[in-house]
């Protein structure tokens, strides 16, 4: 049995994720044993366990070790369906990732420990709820000590939400570039000046990158030393908690957001899709259900109902925040909405650029779904047919997308602003480029429509 | 129990941020306080007034 390293993991001293045959383990280093079974005695892992705001796990078989001579335990974490980076989670994700790790430091604060670090990337979206996934994060901590993870908890998430409430929803892209999170003095630089006027910002960010600044040039101490009474220590994370809250973005009716109520589909058409789309999932099996071009996720909705797990793209950040929104509210705790343009999808990023991996990478689909997205990618995007079928290949083993004409009106309204491209798209051509990367199951129509839908089997 | 080392802590906790957590903590915890003693008090309040006819009919119904 081999031992791969997990994600990201390798900078933690304390254990590292790693996978072993289908399982995903996480070690815990002997260098962390003392400080990991007083974290296991004092019941705080339980507590937060509890609470939701913590994976579970079960202590396994030291021997399934990755490292056996550095080893002291061997923790099996609930497996997650998904494991989604930063940028790209909706707004309202990023957002509650950040009450949820405030939240964690609270309740760690209350039993003697603190978080070690406060990472955007200790957190995944699980069944539904944003939860931290880092089970080594907690340690013992001096009373009256300062929080370590103060600058990491404002750069992973107070930086960024600020940028994207206040400045465009769009900054969130930052953490691709920002791994260890966005420096504050940058978001402090990038803010309007009315954020100075708001007592949560200006502390958090803008007097926070004055006091980072001051210390460059200064020789003193690490600030490590200083003490802290607890009350000071409850009233800061009560005012992070406070600044999180307040900061909100609302969609406006973007091209996307909009487009559900704005499609081409007559009743009876939409009718047929929503049929002819469950019947196809029905027919593809079980596996995860990679839904692009999700939009506020109408058919992502269908594959959740029929029991599968999906994870659903969208390029529009307004239609992934709706999306978001609707599964928060528990309508669809199987669907994990994320943000991607698949024209430029998330790079291999960190160190060797394998730290946090490529979107492609992470293509784990039993079933593809591209519903009304090849004709944008061809038209819109000119990217050529074969090359859309060899991506979709790439993602999973089965896949059900929607042929669109040409002389569909969506699609006429594309070409109109074209003139370089000209109409050449037909049911034969679109399923001879298929044919070369694909086996076609299934060929049904959608009614009242030229549209139909496919459902293949990669080669 | 409590690390005196800092080779575990392998994320730089920034000497500016450090000093500044302490200054923002200790100037908002009597804001804090007041704030706290505030709702305590206005829950007091409200757990002692009397249900409000709307509040009898939902529990009525």
């Amino acid at each position: 049995m081999t031992a791969e390293p997990g994600d990201g993991s390798f900078r933690d001293p304390s254990g590292f994720i790693y996978r072993r045959e289908d399982l995903i383990l996480r070690q815990v280093n002997r260098s962390f044993a003392e400080r990991f079974d007083d974290l296991r005695a004092s019941g705080l892992l339980t507590t937060l366990q509890r609470q939701g705001l913590l994976i579970d796990h079960e202590e396994v078989d030291p021997s399934l070790a990755a490292a056996p001579a550095l080893a002291h335990a061997v923790l099996q974490p609930e497996p997650l369906a998904f494991v989604s980076y930063p940028y790209e989670w909706a707004f309202g994700l990023l957002k509650d990732a950040a009450l949820v790790t405030l939240q964690a430091q609270s309740e760690a604060s209350a039993a003697g420990f603190a978080l070690r670090d406060a990472s955007a990337y200790n957190v995944q979206l699980h069944r539904g709820r944003p939860i931290l996934i880092d089970s080594l994060s907690f340690e013992r901590a001096r009373p009256d000590a300062p929080w370590r993870a103060y600058r990491q908890f404002c750069e992973h998430f107070v930086a960024p939400l600020a940028l994207m409430a206040h400045r465009d929803v769009r900054c969130g892209l930052l953490l691709r570039d920002f791994i260890d999170g966005i420096p504050v003095d940058l978001a402090a630089a990038l803010l309007p000046g009315r954020t100075k006027l708001d007592v949560g910002l200006a502390s958090h960010i803008h007097a926070h990158a004055q006091a980072q600044r001051r210390s460059r040039h200064s020789s003193g101490s690490s600030g490590a030393s200083r003490r802290m009474p607890a009350i000071a220590q409850t009233a800061l994370l009560d005012s992070l908690r406070r600044t999180v809250e307040k900061l909100t973005w609302r969609p406006a009716v973007t091209a996307w957001a909009g487009y559900a109520e704005a499609t081409s589909y007559s009743a009876a058409a939409a009718r047929s899709k929503d049929e002819g789309v469950r019947r196809l999932l029905e027919a593809a099996g079980d596996g995860v259900v990679w839904d692009l071009g999700a939009n506020t996720g109408r058919f992502s909705s269908i594959a959740a109902s029929l029991g599968r797990t999906v994870v659903a793209w969208d390029g529009d950040a307004g239609a992934t925040e709706l999306h978001y929104q609707a599964v928060r509210l528990g309508a669809q705790p199987a669907v994990i909405p994320l943000l991607a343009d698949l024209t430029n999808p998330s790079p291999g990023l960190g160190w060797a650029n394998e730290e946090r991996r490529s979107l492609v990478e992470r293509a784990n689909a039993g079933v593809v779904m591209a519903l009304a997205l090849v004709h944008h990618l061809v038209i819109g995007r000119n990217i050529r047919l074969a090359m859309v079928a060899e991506l979709l290949a790439r993602m999973g083993q089965q896949l059900i997308v929607e042929f669109v004409p040409d002389a569909d009106p969506m699609a006429q309204q594309l070409l109109l602003s074209r003139d370089d491209v000209k109409p050449s798209l037909t049911i034969d051509g679109f399923r001879q480029v298929f044919e070369a990367r694909f086996e076609i199951l299934d060929d049904v129509p959608i009614e009242d429509s030229g549209r139909r839908l496919l459902r293949m089997r990669r080669r | 129990m409590i690390p005196q080392d800092l080779h575990l802590a392998y994320i730089d906790p920034g000497s500016g941020s450090m000093i500044i957590q302490v200054i923002i903590g200790t100037l908002l915890a009597a804001p804090f306080v007041l704030r706290r003693q505030i709702g305590r008090a206005y829950d007091a309040l409200r757990r002692r007034k009397p249900a409000s006819k709307s509040e009898r009919d939902r529990l009525a119904s």
